[in-house]
């Protein structure tokens, strides 16, 4: 992909952000750095609460302070930080330079406004058009997310629409002003598979054809396996394993990692076999409220030795472009017991 | 085994034949065409076996769970429990077969009620059948570990609880009565991977010990792969095909099963190429298109696709609703 490591269109390096709540400060992001190159499609994995939707909410800095601090770190769009910006750079940005979407369709578009009318205010409103282009381009828009009858459907509101069409529409609206940088914050989790893929394969053309540099988010390893190229795991606000998506599935080895592909039911082991228990991973995830003393996935960790509880692990290469935030990541590798 | 589940070991725990929900619709003042959520569906289900059911969202595949338990009245067809057929029974008859019967939710917290303490929720079902004070709290604790909640949990509100948790308060709930079918609705679609393992793998322990048969309602083919003993597809109302789980998975007949089967990512190499994407979304059921109503989007539809409707055929366990099952296969 990027032998040649061009600049990163967008870098997040040491990010923190803590909530403030009732009964205590949350660290939903808890020191996380990932880069972003141009054209490549980066995924994000972890469960709810990780803090993967924290840390795409906030490179359009979306996240509402109060609760939300920004505790420590930078957010670098082009090497300008975007921490830093002022309110009016940053609407310039959203929608523009950046743009998002939504896993709820149908909340994220404004009911009352026609389908058009959104694509063309975005379109008048940062680059300038005319109502009347800004329609026609609405309309062409539509055509190129494969809504069929686009000058027809630029009439309708978002509750004529179905599930995958909204997206569709959500798609075409953050990419009217052919965003340098596209955030997907788990664009499939409400569809049926069969309108996931075509939705993962419009995102894919979509890059090809514009090369616009996608974060997708989600939850779903075998998303990420088809269609990222590299991949950052993420559990209770840190980053546990980055690698290229091949690596990955080929050498998982945070044990967090390899309890998500254990969990997973697959559709490949021969079912003449017999059930095979699915791994489970005990317990469940650790209350953010604390500082860690020691790595946060070692209560429910079995490969966790004394060390784990005291020592918080720091993230180290494994290989090239692949590294782990494990103190056993060698013995792991070995094939140590669990 | 005691003599009862000998005499009925020929017959199905249960059978469906050719259940139907329509409803109704209004155009202005005049009935519009009905919605078929389900439409003829037929099915058997033995003891100790599970069912998957599957299908994208509107294809009437809750509907169908949900008619099965009277939660939703059928419009026709029978739901033979044992040889007695549900569908027809007066409702204080029917409400002693509801013990048989129970259902897990796809939600939940919205399935439990937030101000019933956990111990309630469990012992419930148990007062409407006659609460006895000598039994009842333990039977509620044997529950509560039988799904591996701790005993201390019984004073606790259903906010308390983790995703996972509540499903096994809901799991626990479905037991109480010692069903024997539980119809499972989605059960673990809204949990997080990790969980979901938990919770299959608990559903399963449980059948192996109690001989449960489940319908297992959800859109996850890698899910239903992993628990179900046979699957049927259903596409607009209709079972398009069913069959033993390894037979549908590695030999799909019908064109929307391998589409299905091809949109599902996959961990570990598939070739791009091998995807069949289908193009378009799910028709409307109440004005479905003519004949066999998937081929509005099947890459294979010829004429006769839309003059005649497809019947479920096939020898064997495996059957299939295409014209021309044999030649695309």
């Amino acid at each position: 992909m990027n032998q040649a490591h061009p600049a990163p269109i967008l870098e997040v390096d040491d990010l923190r952000i803590a909530f403030a709540s009732p009964d205590g400060i949350v660290r939903a992001v808890d020191g996380v750095s990932w880069q972003l190159f141009p054209g490549e499609m980066l995924g994000i994995v972890g469960e709810s609460g990780c803090g993967k939707s924290v840390t795409a909410m906030s490179v359009l800095r979306l996240l509402p302070g109060p609760p939300a601090m920004y505790a420590s770190g930078a957010i670098r769009f082009r090497g300008e930080n975007l921490l830093d910006a002022t309110e009016a750079r940053m609407r310039e940005l959203r929608g523009n330079a950046i743009s998002m979407i939504f896993q709820d369709p149908m909340t994220s578009l404004n009911p009352v406004l026609t389908i058009g009318e959104q694509i063309a205010e975005v379109l008048m409103l940062h680059q300038g058009l005319g109502r009347r282009a800004a329609w026609t381009r609405a309309a062409e828009m539509l055509d190129l997310v494969g809504i069929p009858d686009p000058q027809r459907r630029v009439c309708e509101y978002p509750h004529q629409f179905s599930g995958g069409m909204r997206q569709r529409a959500m798609i075409a609206l953050a990419l009217a002003c052919s965003p340098a940088v596209l955030i997907a914050d788990e664009p499939t989790t409400a569809l049926d598979v069969t309108i996931q893929a075509q939705i993962m394969d419009l995102l894919d053309r979509l890059r090809r054809e514009m090369g616009t540099a996608i974060v997708l988010i989600t939850h779903d390893l075998g998303v990420v396996a088809e269609s990222c190229d590299r991949v950052v795991v993420m559990y209770a606000g840190n980053k546990v394993e980055e690698a290229a998506v091949d690596e990955l599935f080929a050498r998982p080895t945070h044990p967090y990692t390899r309890g998500l592909l254990g969990a997973m039911p697959d559709l490949d082991t021969p079912v003449e076999a017999g059930r095979r228990r699915l791994a489970e991973i005990p317990g469940m995830v650790p209350s953010l409220k604390q500082a860690a003393v020691g790595c946060r996935f070692a209560p429910r960790c079995a490969y966790a030795e004394a060390g784990c509880h005291r020592t918080v692990p720091a993230l180290a290469p494994l290989a090239v472009g692949h590294a782990v935030a494990c103190l056993r990541a060698i013995d792991i590798l070995e094939g140590a017991p669990a | 085994m005691n003599a009862r589940t000998l005499a009925v070991e020929r017959a199905p725990l249960l059978a469906v034949e050719n259940l139907v929900k329509h409803y109704p619709t209004r155009r202005g003042w005049r009935a519009g065409p009905p919605v078929k959520a389900a439409d003829g569906i037929s099915f058997d289900l033995e003891e100790g076996e599970t069912l998957g059911l599957v299908g994208e969202s509107g294809c009437g595949k809750s509907t169908a769970a949900k008619t099965l338990l009277r939660l939703i009245e059928p419009t026709a067809g029978r739901i033979m429990l044992e040889g007695t057929d549900l569908a027809r029974l007066p409702a204080h008859r029917f409400r002693r077969y509801r013990r048989e019967m129970q259902m897990v939710f796809q939600d939940p917290y919205a399935s439990l009620n937030p101000r019933m303490r956990a111990g309630d929720i469990v012992a419930e079902p148990l007062r409407n059948f006659g609460w006895d004070n000598s039994d009842g709290p333990a039977r509620v604790a044997d529950l509560f570990g039988r799904v591996g909640l701790p005993a201390d949990a019984m004073r606790k509100y259903p906010h308390e609880f983790s995703g996972g948790q509540r499903q096994r308060l809901g799991i626990a709930r479905a037991l109480a009565l010692r069903p024997k079918l539980i119809v499972c609705d989605e059960p673990v679609s809204a949990l997080d991977v990790s969980i979901q393992a938990q919770v299959i793998n608990l559903l399963e322990d449980l059948q192996d010990e109690l001989k449960l048969s489940y319908l297992f309602v959800a859109h996850d083919l890698a899910v239903v792969r992993h628990i179900s003993h046979r699957v049927a597809v259903m596409y607009l109302g209709r079972i398009v095909e069913i069959g033993p789980v390894e037979d549908i998975y590695a030999r799909p007949r019908h064109p929307y099963t391998r589409a299905l089967l091809s949109a599902v990512p996959k961990v570990g190499g598939r070739g791009k190429g091998e995807r069949m994407l289908l193009k378009g979304d799910l028709p409307s059921p109440a004005n479905p298109p003519s004949g066999c109503a998937f081929r509005t989007r099947c890459p294979f539809a010829r004429a006769e696709c839309a003059e005649r409707a497809p019947q479920l055929s096939g020898d064997g366990a495996h059957r299939v609703a295409c014209h021309f099952a044999d030649q695309i296969a």
